[in-house]
């Protein structure tokens, strides 16, 4: 480990910046952020290059993609517009992905940190209350959460948020429990450094990397979470989104596969460009992997 | 006479993300019945893996056995069949490692995994097996071996535990046993009591004992001979008392200078200046040339080959050309 | 010479779990009643087996780990009733380093911003005065400036070593716990920071407290030297008086289970002091002198009644028939 001669820059660049030189060198993080940026162009501003109501039956039913030059990816069962349905489903989509797993996030972290680090009665506390969350039939009290409010799209990110944090949290306080026994950690306590700059500055950062791979999970199962509330009739019917496609769609499957394959796929691409960016974000931050 | 176990100009390389790396550049060893050779140097020379290379565990890949010898009484293991490795390993060559807790498996009785490793390579009923492990506890000095054999390695201390590998090891009366730092995750106090154990049961079975360690003190007291390494090569090799008195390598002498020794607290201690080069880096010269003070031009571009030019065999042009 | 650190009857317990869910719950006490004190500009050394308490009497005399009873005078100053943030303050003086280089250094921290973090945390200085220390300090360690910038992986052992000692250094601390800084080093290595640690405590004065199971290094380092057993002193003398003439039998074990190379299997070398079993649990310490069990001389009041440590000769020794070796 004497590979200290190849980097001799005195002064240093900021580390977001060092992270940013390291990202942009690795292919399958920027594949990724490509093909999100195609997914989010295309949800935001697709709509001027195409535009068309997504609830509104325009055709028959069942027309395959590729006849109807207007329809090119055809209609469903009602002979609703799929094409207008994935340019306008894809926004409330994403949206409920990323302010679901952003909210499972904080709480997970937060009440995982707490724990792991305190243990004790605060672990003892915090842990028999995600215990209680974890053992909620998720979907039923996510159901439950979402008829008591309105159903909208906050409120659906918020239900979504508030049934899946208990992993993160076992995650985070199994994190916490390794590091916090390292030496640094005790270092950080011998030269002064409040719990507060232990927990967040210290240990946090270390135990990002698992963290960040949950979080692109989160993504995923969130979206998938709001087709099953959406298939369940529980989601917002005023607002079109992918998984209100597949669960609409669903029954039909046998007759006519692309109104559920076409979202499905919009799905699956958004979750493998997160996932690759969030192992590009990780490897970017980790510093044993930057001189290569 | 030939020697029991001869290990000639082994190489063993190793794929890597910087290449290729040669791990053992031509090690040459040899032991006797009865002896006990002390293998020494930093950490990463190749301890293990000369003794690994012996036991034919070498991981392939990705290592790989790029040349020389391992005899055993003649027989050639390089090379030799999986099967016929099987039949050796345990039963004429033995193995102590490091770490006596990664090394038993923690779900069965300490007295089920000797008996298991008895009848692998005995014809023995399971009783008689377990019989014998019992015995083989009390012979290692395990207080009530009746009990002791049921409990599982958690419930053992760590000098128990690695008794309990010497029993593993002896249970077949191997004709060379390879301790390979059998007592560094250990307290001295226990290691002495190990070394003690090791030394009694050379002198009631005969084996030869392999003992790796980066320990000087050890060698001292526990090896006839000794072999010193250092990146991956023999660099001195003799009779314990003319290495630990007349070393002749500079990293020899260093390494005997190093310890903090009795009588000198008061004096600072010779060092050894930088860090052993990793593999990918060595060059054609000498590897320790860089942290040597003798280094001359011809240190930097041959590499010194083992041969007596003073006192013992060492590997040193300095020493050859007799300027040091 | 004046008394830089006085540690009185500290003693430290930790909560095992229950057996049984209503079940009593068992404490282990790691540290027992433990009394010492240090002199400014010496080296303490503390050896022992594994277990026996070593690295939670040094941390608790730090208040890094919590006490359960006794004081820690650090000039005058009784640590252990100090509130959080008085301790805060006292910090800086007390500094540590550790056994294992790899797991010491946060691996997300460039170098440069690990030994600076304490002059960050504790506001000393300005930005520029903070860089000048770091670098000063990088030249007392002996590593380059060009090194500032590296993360920890990229260091060697001896390296990494060397940046735990800097960072202890930052704040110019009187006392430095050194809790097995050389174990896990190659000997050529360990030398190198040996010599480093004598040359830093003669040049600027530091006081150590010495952690170590190598017997040879606590005697090459330390001025004073104690023995500890199952969470107590057993033995405490000075360097020259516990190796020349040891008192306790178990310190004589020690000394005669260390690996020397002045002991030499051709000479036909025979231990002449052997020690059979491993120290007891200290969950439940026996009732008389803990290491009776292992002990050569032990005799009945050895097993109901713990020895006392007491003056005796240059040191003070816990034992109910102390003496030489009879071999
Ligand atoms: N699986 C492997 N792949 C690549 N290189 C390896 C592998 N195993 C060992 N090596 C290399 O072989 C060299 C010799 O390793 P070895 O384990 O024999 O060292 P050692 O002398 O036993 O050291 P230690 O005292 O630390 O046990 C090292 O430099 C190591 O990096
Ligand atoms: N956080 C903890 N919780 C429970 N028990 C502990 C804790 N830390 C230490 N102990 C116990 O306290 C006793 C003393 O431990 P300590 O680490 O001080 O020993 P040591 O002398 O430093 O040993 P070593 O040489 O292995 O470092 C041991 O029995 C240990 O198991
Ligand atoms: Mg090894
Ligand atoms: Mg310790």
């Amino acid at each position: 480990m004497t590979d200290q001669t190849t980097q001799s820059s005195y002064k240093a660049e900021s580390p977001a910046l060092e992270a940013w030189r390291m990202f942009r060198r690795n292919i399958p993080a920027l594949v990724g952020v490509a093909l999100l940026a195609v997914i989010v162009g295309a949800t935001l501003y697709g709509t001027f290059f195409y535009a068309g109501d997504p609830f509104e039956v325009v055709w028959a039913p069942h027309e395959p993609p590729g006849v109807t030059p207007d329809f090119p990816l055809g209609t469903d069962y009602l002979g609703r517009n799929l094409m207008a349905g994935m340019l306008t489903g894809g926004g409330p989509t994403l949206t409920v992905g990323a302010a679901a797993a952003a909210i499972t996030m904080v709480i997970g972290i937060t009440l995982g940190a707490l724990a792991g680090y305190y243990g004790g009665w605060v672990d003892n506390l915090l842990m028999r209350i995600t215990e209680f969350f974890q053992v909620l039939p998720a979907l039923l009290f996510a159901m439950v959460l979402v008829t008591l409010f309105s159903p909208s799209l906050w409120t659906i990110a918020i239900a979504i948020g508030v049934v899946s944090w208990p992993q993160t949290a076992r995650l985070t306080r199994a994190e916490f429990l390794k590091i916090k026994e390292l030496e640094y950690v005790t270092a950080a306590r011998a030269i002064g450094a409040r719990n507060k700059r232990i927990i967040w500055r210290v240990i946090l950062p270390n135990a990002m990397p698992p963290l960040i791979v949950s979080a692109t999970l989160t993504i995923g199962v969130a979206i998938l979470f709001e087709a099953g509330l959406s298939f369940l009739g529980l989601g917002d019917p005023n607002v079109m989104s992918w998984g209100l496609m597949i669960g609409a769609n669903r029954e039909y499957i046998l007759d006519a596969w692309w109104p559920v394959t076409f979202p499905g796929l919009a799905i699956f691409f958004t979750v493998f460009a997160v996932s690759l960016i969030g192992d590009g974000l990780n490897d970017a931050f980790n510093p044993k992997l930057r001189e290569r | 006479m030939s020697a029991l176990l001869a290990i000639e100009d082994l190489r063993v390389t190793f794929n890597t993300r910087y290449g290729q790396v040669t791990a053992l550049d031509g090690v040459s060893l040899h032991v006797n019945a009865g002896e006990t050779l002390g293998v020494v140097g930093e950490s990463g020379c190749g301890k293990s893996i000369t003794a690994l290379a012996t036991m034919g565990l070498i991981p392939m890949p990705p290592g790989r056995i790029a040349g020389g010898s391992i005899r055993l009484e003649g027989e050639e293991l390089v090379g030799a069949a999986p099967a016929r490795m099987r039949g050796l390993r345990g039963a004429d060559i033995a193995m102590i490692f490091q770490e006596p807790m990664t090394s038993l498996n923690p779900v069965f009785t300490v007295g089920a995994q000797i008996a298991e490793a008895i009848m692998l390579h005995q014809k023995v009923s399971p009783d008689q097996a377990f019989k014998d492990a019992i015995a083989l506890l009390d012979r290692v000095g395990i207080p009530s071996p009746d009990a002791r054999a049921r409990d599982y390695p958690h419930q053992l201390s760590g000098g128990m535990r690695q008794r309990v590998m010497i029993a593993m090891a002896v249970s077949c009366r191997p004709k060379v046993l390879i301790a390979d730092e059998p007592t560094t995750a250990l307290d001295v106090t226990v290691q002495a009591q190990i070394f003690d154990l090791l030394n009694e049961i050379q002198r009631d079975f005969g084996a030869a004992i392999i003992l790796i360690t980066h320990d000087m003190g050890a060698i001292s007291e526990m090896a006839d001979r000794v072999a010193v390494m250092y990146a991956g090569r023999v660099i001195e090799e003799a009779q314990a008392d003319d290495v630990l008195d007349f070393p002749q390598h500079p990293y020899a002498r260093g390494l005997i200078d190093c310890i903090p020794a009795l009588g000198r607290e008061d004096h600072a201690l010779r060092e050894i200046p930088g860090v052993v080069p990793p593999l990918h880096l060595l060059g054609a010269g000498c590897a320790f040339a860089d942290r040597c003070e003798h280094t001359n031009a011809r240190c930097k571009t041959e590499k010194p080959l083992l041969a007596a030019h003073g006192h013992h065999p060492a590997a040193c042009h300095a020493v050859e050309e007799g300027r040091i | 010479m004046s008394t830089l650190l006085d540690v009185r009857d500290l003693t430290v317990r930790f909560a095992m779990p229950r057996k049984g869910l209503f079940g009593p719950r068992p404490w282990l006490e790691a540290v027992r009643k433990v009394s010492f004190s240090l002199e400014k500009g010496h080296a303490l050394g503390i050896v022992g087996e594994s277990g026996s308490g070593k690295t939670t009497t040094a941390m608790a005399a730090i208040r890094l780990t919590e006490a359960a009873g006794g004081q820690v005078l650090f000039e005058g100053d009784d640590l252990l009733s100090l509130s959080d943030e008085q301790m805060r303050a006292h910090r800086r003086d007390v500094q540590l380093i550790f056994q294992d280089p790899y797991s010491s250094l946060n691996p997300r921290a460039r170098v440069a911003d690990i030994v600076r973090e304490p002059l960050d945390l504790m506001d000393i200085g300005t930005p520029d005065d903070r860089r000048a220390r770091v670098e000063e300090l990088f030249k007392l360690v002996g590593l380059r400036p060009d090194q500032l910038n590296l993360f920890p992986h990229q260091f060697s052992g001896g390296q990494r070593q060397r940046i735990s000692i800097a960072r202890a250094l930052t704040t110019n601390p009187k006392l430095l716990v050194c809790d097995e800084p050389v174990s896990a080093l190659d000997v050529a290595i360990q030398a190198q920071i040996l010599n480093l640690l004598a040359k830093l405590k003669s040049e600027l004065g530091l006081s150590y407290l010495f952690i170590s199971h190598d017997l040879g290094v606590v005697r090459h380092v330390c001025d004073d030297v104690a023995v500890m057993y199952l969470g107590q002193i057993v033995e405490h003398a000075s360097r020259t008086a516990l190796f020349e003439s040891p008192q306790h039998p178990y310190t004589q074990a020690l000394l005669s289970a260390a690996p020397s190379l002045a002991r030499r299997k051709s000479k036909g070398y025979v231990r002449p002091l052997k020690i059979s079993g491993d120290p007891p649990s200290p969950i439940n310490p026996p009732p008389g002198c803990a290491f009776a069990e292992r002990c050569p001389r032990a005799r009945d009041i050895c097993r109901k009644t713990p020895p006392v440590l007491e003056d005796r000769g240059p040191g003070r020794v816990a034992c109910h028939v102390p003496g030489p070796a009879d071999a």
